[in-house]
């Protein structure tokens, strides 16, 4: 078979049956692109979660009590630093802050500006920002979910907080935290230690937990033992715990999407049963015809399997493409919101873009393999029977 | 010898019935002969068609092209065979009706191994044989039934083959258009074709070229000939 003729051949049978195959092409795009939205997400969120968790420090402690948590005295801080192996000992300060009673509220988090701290984007913050500005008032930094909120509340420059004395402290916005840690930022406050503890209602010698790193990780394990042999009521917990239950939240949130998964299988099947039943039908004189014409069963394969390929492509490439840019350039609205939804403050998380190319060819493949299949089975099936007997 | 048919039998299962077709069929066809195959309908006279085509195979016997068996070939030397050899006319002419009239009498070629080139040119040989060259950008589906059929006779001879058989040709057409098809035909045999014409029609029975009629009933081969 000449291949410009059988190209030529296929072009023109592409074309003039173009509302045939562009209703399958849609029907299949929108079924990709719904897949690689989703999975896009989930890439997505786990790798900027992974990204975020880096950063994190290798060890919280606090002091728990009856199992309810209670302040933590600074002085565990010492007694953490006499430990061999322990590094970056970094005392914080943090508790929700309820704008309304029962309304929005945001994570206030006091840290020592002056001490090297154990979680690498606070130390990058500090790094970066001119501390000697910074103190210059009460200043603090806010997320950016913070500042949309207090702006839209009318607080474009500072903000009242009330502390447990019935006292006002006035704060001043300095920066607004990276939008790429949005995930975590969102609602989050950053400020002095000291200020923290005002608002917050916490004494001089007390903070909330106390952060560490461990730089051997094979150390990990014996630390948690020696740490909870310190005091009885020393609550720990380590990056590898925080990121089993990051993991497991967003598990939890991908049973939503399993759901849709399956809602969109059900839909595939159906068009490749439908495919597989226009073979029967409509196709089944158009390949009979074609035998009798002197077409061999392998030049009838072959012109099926090249037009279906050409089908599954086009709609698999603009399912990909368009998905990519509902993800990464619109930021999946309203699914979005099944990953993000329930937070606090609306969450304006912009998703990194995370390609991973085992998933898209794991896509092809799921898609891909059925539909050919679906409409290869049953034209190998009438091109075998005699050519009569298909055409009838 | 052209076409070669012996012992040829066909028989359908319906159920558990055997519905014999054809029995014991024995003909021998030379070149550039004209053979109409005259009967009623259910005599036979199709399926004989079909099988000297390849399109059916037989219960016993063959049919051989040129002494090749067509029905026992693998099914790549049977399409090559019935694609360089066999040009088909169709009752209901069987036309792709969203291609144009060119496009559908190029399709037998597209396997052919032949440049577009070659193609093009064998097309326009084979459209304005059959006098449709005219109509060649028009979609087969707009066509009237007389030009349908002249399409369907470019298309048949388009891989200049030997043999064209045809399968009750003048069914859908009006009387002109019969009359204009016989004269197609007249010409292809002046060609040197050898065809093969099943039909119950009376028009084929006093062609003014040489012809043989074959009689068919009851799916054999009749000696006396009954018009219906």
């Amino acid at each position: 078979m000449n291949a410009n003729a059988f190209w030529h051949f296929l072009t023109l049978q592409l074309v003039k049956e173009r509302s045939k195959h562009l209703s399958v092409i849609l029907i299949s795009m929108m079924i990709v692109f719904l897949l690689s939205s989703v999975l896009f997400i989930s890439s997505s969120i786990r790798y900027s979660l992974e990204e975020t968790l880096k950063v994190q420090p290798d060890f919280v402690v606090s002091r728990t009590l009856g199992g309810t948590a209670i302040p933590t005295p600074m002085a565990w801080g010492d007694e953490l630093l006499e430990i061999y192996g322990v590094s970056q000992v970094t005392p914080r300060v943090y508790g929700r802050y309820f704008f309304e009673p029962k309304g929005k509220s945001f994570l206030l988090v006091g840290v020592d500006f002056m001490e090297e701290q154990s979680h690498k984007n606070l130390q990058a913050l500090i790094e970066t920002t001119d501390i000697k500005a910074f103190f210059e008032g009460k200043q603090m930094f806010v997320g950016q979910g913070v500042k949309e909120y207090l702006n839209a509340h009318f607080y474009k420059g500072s903000y009242n907080f009330l502390t447990p004395k019935g006292q006002f402290e006035n704060v001043k916005f300095f920066k607004t935290l990276p939008s790429q840690t949005n995930l975590i930022s969102n609602d989050m406050i950053i400020l002095p230690l000291d200020l923290a503890r005002k608002i917050l209602g916490y004494d001089e010698e007390e903070v909330t937990d106390i952060l560490f790193n461990v730089p051997n990780t094979d150390e990990w394990d014996m630390m948690t033992d020696k740490l909870s042999a310190l005091h009885y009521d020393l609550h720990v917990v380590n990056k590898k715990e925080v990121q089993r239950s990051y993991a497991n939240l967003y598990n939890y949130k991908g049973g939503v999407f399993l759901i849709l998964f399956l809602i969109l299988l059900a839909t595939f099947s159906l068009i490749l049963y439908q495919r597989y039943s226009m073979v029967y039908s409509s196709e089944r004189r158009h390949i009979g015809l074609l035998r009798a014409l002197g077409w061999s069963i392998n030049a009838v394969l072959r012109y099926k399997f090249t037009e279906t390929i050409v089908v599954v492509s086009v709609s698999y490439i603009l399912g990909v493409l368009l998905a990519y840019f509902y993800v990464f350039v619109l930021g999946a609205p309203i699914l979005r919101e099944i990953f993000l939804g329930g937070k606090n403050l609306h969450n304006i998380v912009g998703f990194l873009p995370v390609l991973d190319f085992s998933v898209l060819s794991s896509i092809f493949l799921i898609y891909a393999l059925p539909f050919i299949a679906s409409v290869l089975i049953p034209v190998w099936k009438v091109s075998v029977t005699d050519p009569k007997e298909a055409m009838l | 010898m052209m076409i070669k048919i012996e012992n040829l039998y066909r028989t359908f299962h319906h159920d558990d019935n055997e519905v014999p077709v054809l029995k014991n069929i024995n003909l021998n066809i030379k070149e550039g002969e004209c053979i109409v195959l005259k009967g009623v309908s259910g005599s036979g006279k199709t399926t004989l068609l079909s099988l000297i085509a390849g399109l059916d195979k037989p219960s016993s016997g063959k049919v051989l092209i040129d002494g090749e068996p067509i029905s026992k070939l693998p099914d790549l030397f049977a399409s090559e065979l019935r694609a360089k050899k066999i040009g088909m006319i169709f009752q209901h002419f069987n036309l792709f009706e969203h291609l144009t009239v060119h496009e559908n009498v190029t399709i037998p070629l597209i396997p052919s191994g032949l440049k577009m080139k070659e193609i093009q040119k064998k097309v326009d040989r084979a459209l304005s044989l059959a006098h449709i060259s005219h109509k060649k950008e028009i979609q087969a589906g707009r066509l009237s039934g007389g030009e349908q059929q002249r399409t369907a006779i470019a298309r048949a001879l388009v891989a200049d083959p030997d043999i064209i058989l045809c399968d009750e040709p003048t069914a859908n057409l009006d009387r002109d258009n019969s009359l204009l098809f016989i004269e197609s035909i007249k010409e292809l045999n002046r060609l040197g074709k050898t065809i093969v014409i099943a039909t119950h029609d009376p028009l084929f029975e006093h062609l003014d070229f040489k012809s043989t009629i074959i009689p068919m009933a009851d799916g054999k081969i009749v000696s006396s000939y009954d018009d219906e």
